[in-house]
This record gives structure tokens, C-alpha cells and sequence, in this order.
């Protein structure tokens, strides 16, 4: 029997860039629709990153799967059913173990998605959306995702987006030896570029955020200088290659303000990679002579094709996910068989009492002590003896067999119905 | 024996045109050197063939065939300096085809060529005619070199980052290429205008220019506002591509129009 576990999103693989970006809500909608849906004894989980949003629904009901749905497009817009995809049951737990442990990733083995659903599952947890069940589940993910990390290659291998923007540069510029780096943003993906450019030879790192604390914090550890945010432009002067991420609404860096400063960078080729969604370059820029924008979706288009070659450590990745997920899925199973042993040896206790008791009572004379332990002794372990196979069994219960709990239910006269609630 | 090494050479060029391909098709680093070697060689017997050849003709080349053939070898010699400099046989995938192309005419030429006349006897006409064919055979690396950075922007660009986009060397080497290489060929056409007006002086010097030399005169001053425009106005890229595929052609044009084979000599 599988957990009542439903997912419902999009992410790269069903929606286009613009179709990801109107579904990225903002805080307050994202609490609102925890709440709304984790109400007891429903838990919900939803994990909003650039290239996936997914709502994960653990709950009672056969209409778990359609209230979901609605409860996402209801918050997003009905026009989203075409890229929407779903899982439920054992299916959704395989999809959240590989979405922690970055197989489903734009880029494959890429390191920030397990952070970004730890973060969302803190979120869930701060709003008691995440306590029972869905919380186990994301345990389990989590280790799974350390352990795909540590035994296979997959995350070593990995070529992150900011790794895939550093071997872009190599196609514009004959190396980054002595070239100026802007990064527009200063946040985890800004960090990660700007180690990658650096490593990659780039000799000065420009940090402009909106925070100059930020700018400045994340400057100091590249070793880089921060601009405020207001000298962006003066900036652009100098970069060749800029990075942004920030989490602006609207473009930052418009095709009218490049324009401008092309005269006087002397027509130096400028790179411009937007890993910000929504998108913080305006598309137009790249119709400028020397001018190379490539936003999030380009950039999948580049380490696509480098996927092939990280197959042979996915598939060993695969393998051990398959292996956590079964793991995960027997204990569940075990936990969902311990109140079926509990009532079936509490019932074998009860008849085991009533007919010692009875017995007891039609003697002719009451009994000594000793002789009442010998009997209280002898029909214990008639009953222990009895239940000892269906206890071992039960206990031993591998996944998929959890068919053997209704059974017994079934045999034994148990309340099946009370032990369901329980699980 | 001065046969033999035009047959060789051209035999080798063209298998050194089919490594070069391969190598586009297939990325193999190997095949790379494969072909380098193979054209190398036939630059060598090329080479020899036309010692042998201009030797017996105070250095001057005459007749149709025997000058493509020189801009063939200057055409490869260019190449090969620039592949090995910069490791882009990518470029010999379009380069090579072009070299044996133009290397055929001269498997028929006359050998020796035409007597030359008298008056032709010119300390300085080799020269001119050196610089002249060095001078197009840089500019026709350049041009190849701006064509391959035309289509690596337009794959830059376009977002298609097949195959073949991998073997592309970087714009950024590929502009400072051309920009060397056009710096090189303007040079060349600086001193063939000199050496030509010095030449035509002697040998006609009522003769007024014809539109072979206004070409020339053409395409120079376009290269050298093209080359200060890449000085002092940052001009580079795709712009720098495209006025260099022009001037070429200009060129080109010129080259025809003096030495094409139905120009009666």
C-alpha cells in the first residue's frame, strides 16, 4: 500500500522559461496555499526553484490527486493544466528522491537543488505544514541525496549552470585569462559563478547588488571589488563577462542601457549570462553586434549536451535512489504493520485471559499459586508459540507486501479501519 | 621531375583536404596531425617544383598556371603558419579544398612558361609579384578565417551548440587572427602598389591604371580604414568579417582581371 503521497508541477522538462516564471509565487501565496492544503491531517510541501515548481500533498481522500491540481492552478492560472505533470503514491516518493538527489535536474548532479528543497521543507515545517509522513519522506529523500553524492560520480561530474556559463565564455573569449567579471546579484548562484570564473582565470570580479553589505560580503571572499548598484552601467563599461541573479521582477540589464555603453568598451565582446528567473537581461540585448545573452534555458541547451557523458554515473545514481526508495518504502511498511501485531497480540491476550479465567473459575478447588503460574505460564506460551510465525512474517514484511497486514487483519478480526487512521 | 612534384604535391594537398574534413566531422585530434603532415609534405614538393621551375626564369612566373600555382603554395604556406600557430584545423577543412583548387589549373601549366620579353626583365617584378600573391593568399586566410567566424557566431548567436560547434576555435581568437592576418596583408599590398607603380614606371610609364590596379588601390584603402577603425574605434567582430570577405573580393577581382587566362600577356 502506498503513503497518500501526490505530486503535481512543471519544471524544465514540461514548461518554456516564460511559462516557469509566472509560476514562481511570491511568499505570502506560497504560505497561503501551504496552509490552505495542510490542513490536518493533510501535510504539503511545495518546492519553487527557476526551473520547477511542485506541490507535494500527502493527505487523506480519493480526490487528493484532483484537489491538488486545482489548489495549484488556483493559485497560478488555469491556462498551466497543458504543462502540469503528476505522480502519486510510490511513484511521487521515486520523484521527490530524485529531485533531491539532482537527477531530474536541468543540469544533472548540479548541487543547489538539495538545498533548495531542504529549503522549502524548513518552509513547511515553520507553518506545521510538514510534520508526519511528508516529513519522513523528505528524511529519507535527504539521505538518499547524501548518499548519491558521496557513492557516485554523478555530483562530482556534475557541470552546474554556473560551470556550463564558464565553458560558454570559452566560446567567445580565447580563455578568461585577465578578463573583468561582473556579477549582478549576490546571492548562492552568484557565489557559485563567480568561484568558476575565478578558478577559470577571470582577474577581476565586479560585485553589484542592491544590498551593498551583500555585494560586499561576496566580493571580499572572490576577492573582488563591490559597485553599488547605481554604477551598473559604469560597470558594463568594464566587464566582459556578466553573471546575474538577482531576484528582480522585471529586466535590470535592458537592451537601451547595453547599447549605450558599447562605444565606450570599444565594441568588446560582452557575454552576459542571465541565471535569473525571471529573467533580469531583456531577450533584445542579443540582437547587439558582439553582444552573447544567454538566459537559463540557453544555458540547458549547453549542458544538454553533456548529459551523455555523465550517464554512466546517473545510472549508478539511479541505482542507489531505487535502493533508498525501497528502503524508505519498507519502513513505512514496517511502521504500518506495528499497530496490526499490536492488536493482534493484544486480541490473542484478551482470549488468552478470558478462557484462563474461565477455566480458572469452573475448577473445583481454587489453585495454588505455584500451580497458577505453571497454567498462567503454559497458555502464554501456547499463544506466543502461535503468533511467533505471523509475528516473524509480519515483521519481516518486505515492500509491496503489505498485503500481508490486511490479511492478518482480515484472519484475526482486526480493526482495520482504526489501524489505517493510525498510518 | 618538376611534374612529378606538382602531381605528388597535389595528390598530397588533397589527401591532406580529406584528413582536414575528417577532422571536421568526426573532432579527431589525431586525424589532425594526420593532415598536417600530409599537407606539409605537399607544401615541400610544391615548393621544390617551383624552384625548379622559377629558377630557370629569373624568379618571374609566366603564364596563368604557373602563377596559381605560387598562390596555391603562398595560400598553404599561410595556412599552415597560421594552424600551427593558433591549432585551428578547422580551418584546413575549407582552406585545404581551396588550395588544391586552385593548385589543378597548374598541373597543365607550360613548363618552362612563356619567354619573357625583354623589357618584362625587371630587378623588381619578382617582388612585386611575390608580395602581390603573399598579399592575396593572407587575405584569402583572412577572409576563411572571417567566414569560420561567421558561422561561429551565427551558432553563438543562434544558441546550436552541436558537434561541430566545439570544433570551433573561440570568436575572440578568431577576430585577433584576422586582425593579424589583415595587418599582414595590408602590409604586402602597401608594398605591391609601390613595387607596381615602380614597375609599371619602367616598363610603360605612359600607360595609365586600369581597373586591375584601381581594384587594388581600392581594396587597400578600404583595409586601411578598416584597420583604423580597428585601432582607434574598437571596430571587431562581425562587421571586421564581413569588410574583410569584401576587400577580398575587391581582390579577388583584380587578381582576375591581371592574370586570368584569357588576358592576352
Amino acid at each position: 500500500m502506498s503513503p497518500p503521497l501526490v505530486v503535481v508541477g512543471l519544471s524544465h522538462h514540461t514548461a518554456p522559461l516564460d511559462v516557469r516564471e509566472r509560476l514562481l509565487l511570491p511568499d505570502d501565496r506560497q504560505t497561503e496555499l501551504l496552509e490552505a492544503l495542510a490542513q490536518a491531517p493533510s501535510e504539503a510541501l511545495l518546492i519553487s526553484t527557476c526551473n520547477r515548481v511542485e506541490l507535494y500533498v500527502v493527505g487523506p481522500g480519493t480526490d487528493l490527486h484532483e484537489r491538488t491540481r486545482t489548489a495549484l492552478t488556483g493559485a497560478a492560472g488555469n491556462d498551466l493544466a497543458p504543462y502540469l505533470y503528476s505522480h502519486q503514491g510510490d511513484a511521487a516518493v521515486l520523484h521527490l528522491f530524485r529531485v533531491a538527489a539532482s537527477l531530474d535536474s536541468m543540469v544533472l548532479g548540479e548541487p543547489q537543488i538539495l538545498g533548495q528543497v531542504k529549503d522549502a521543507f524548513e518552509q513547511a515545517q515553520r507553518l506545521g505544514a510538514a510534520r508526519g509522513e511528508l516529513a519522513r519522506i523528505c528524511a529519507a529523500a535527504f539521505g538518499s541525496a547524501k548518499r548519491v553524492r558521496t557513492e557516485t560520480d554523478v555530483g562530482r561530474a556534475a557541470t552546474s549552470m554556473a560551470s556550463a556559463a564558464v565553458e560558454m565564455a570559452r566560446h567567445i573569449f580565447d580563455g578568461l585569462d585577465g578578463k573583468t567579471v561582473l556579477l549582478v546579484g549576490a546571492g548562492e548562484m552568484a557565489d557559485l559563478a563567480g568561484k568558476h570564473l575565478v578558478s577559470a582565470g577571470a582577474a577581476k570580479v565586479l560585485v553589484a547588488n542592491r544590498t551593498l553589505e551583500r555585494a560586499e560580503t561576496l566580493a571580499a571572499s572572490l576577492r573582488g571589488q563591490a559597485v553599488p548598484f547605481e554604477q551598473l552601467e559604469e560597470s558594463l563599461i568594464l566587464a566582459d563577462v556578466v553573471v546575474c541573479t538577482t531576484a528582480s521582477p522585471r529586466p535590470i540589464i535592458t537592451r537601451e542601457k547595453v547599447a549605450r555603453v558599447l562605444k565606450p568598451r570599444k565594441h568588446r565582446p560582452l557575454f552576459l549570462v542571465d541565471l535569473a528567473v525571471p529573467r533580469d537581461v531583456e531577450p533584445e540585448v542579443q540582437t547587439l553586434d558582439g553582444v552573447y545573452a544567454f538566459d537559463v534555458d540557453d544555458i540547458q541547451k549547453v549542458i544538454a549536451e553533456n548529459q551523455a557523458a555523465r550517464a554512466a554515473a546517473a545510472g549508478r545514481a539511479e541505482v542507489v535512489v531505487a535502493e533508498e526508495v525501497a528502503r524508505y518504502i519498507r519502513q513505512r511498511a514496517v511502521r504500518e504493520q506495528v499497530p496490526v501485531l499490536a492488536q493482534l497480540r493484544a486480541r490473542a491476550e484478551q482470549i488468552r485471559r478470558a478462557e484462563l479465567e474461565r477455566a480458572i473459575a469452573n475448577l473445583p478447588a481454587p489453585l495454588t499459586a505455584d500451580q497458577a503460574k505453571v497454567i498462567e505460564a503454559m497458555t502464554a506460551a501456547i499463544v506466543n508459540k502461535m503468533l511467533h510465525q505471523p509475528t516473524a512474517k509480519l515483521r519481516a514484511v518486505q515492500a509491496g507486501e503489505s498485503e500481508l497486514a490486511e490479511a492478518a487483519a482480515e484472519l484475526f478480526g482486526l480493526d482495520v479501519t482504526a489501524r489505517k487512521a493510525e498510518g | 621531375m618538376i611534374r612529378t612534384c606538382f602531381t605528388l604535391a597535389f595528390h598530397a594537398y588533397a589527401l591532406g583536404a580529406l584528413a582536414y574534413l575528417a577532422v571536421l566531422a568526426q573532432g579527431w585530434k589525431g586525424m589532425a596531425w594526420v593532415a598536417r603532415g600530409l599537407t606539409a609534405a605537399g607544401w615541400l614538393l610544391h615548393g621544390i617544383g617551383l624552384v625548379l621551375v622559377l629558377s630557370a626564369q629569373r624568379w618571374v612566373p609566366s603564364g596563368f598556371g604557373q602563377v596559381v600555382s605560387l598562390l596555391s603554395f603562398l595560400l598553404v604556406a599561410v595556412f599552415l603558419a597560421v594552424d600551427l600557430r593558433a591549432r585551428a584545423a578547422l580551418l584546413g577543412a575549407f582552406l585545404s579544398p581551396a588550395a588544391v583548387a586552385v593548385l589543378v589549373p597548374s598541373l597543365r601549366m607550360d613548363v618552362p612558361g612563356p619567354e619573357l620579353t625583354e623589357g618584362l626583365r625587371q630587378p623588381l617584378l619578382p617582388v612585386h609579384i611575390g608580395v602581390a600573391l603573399a598579399g592575396l593568399a593572407v587575405f584569402g586566410v583572412a577572409t576563411a578565417v572571417a567566414g569560420v567566424y561567421l558561422v561561429a557566431e551565427r551558432m553563438v548567436k543562434g544558441k546550436r551548440f552541436g558537434p561541430f560547434f566545439k570544433r570551433v576555435p573561440s570568436l575572440e581568437l578568431l577576430d585577433d587572427l584576422n586582425r593579424r592576418l589583415v595587418t599582414w596583408g595590408f602590409i604586402a599590398l602597401s608594398l605591391t602598389l609601390l613595387t607596381g607603380a615602380w614597375v609599371q614606371s619602367r616598363l610603360r610609364p605612359e600607360a595609365r591604371w586600369g581597373p586591375a590596379e584601381l581594384a587594388v588601390v581600392v581594396a587597400w584603402i578600404a583595409f586601411g580604414v578598416l584597420l583604423q577603425a580597428r585601432i582607434f574605434a574598437g571596430w571587431r567582430g562581425r562587421r571586421v568579417a564581413l569588410l574583410t570577405m569584401a576587400g577580398f573580393g575587391v581582390l579577388v577581382v583584380s587578381f582576375v582581371t591581371r592574370y586570368g587566362p584569357w588576358v592576352a600577356r
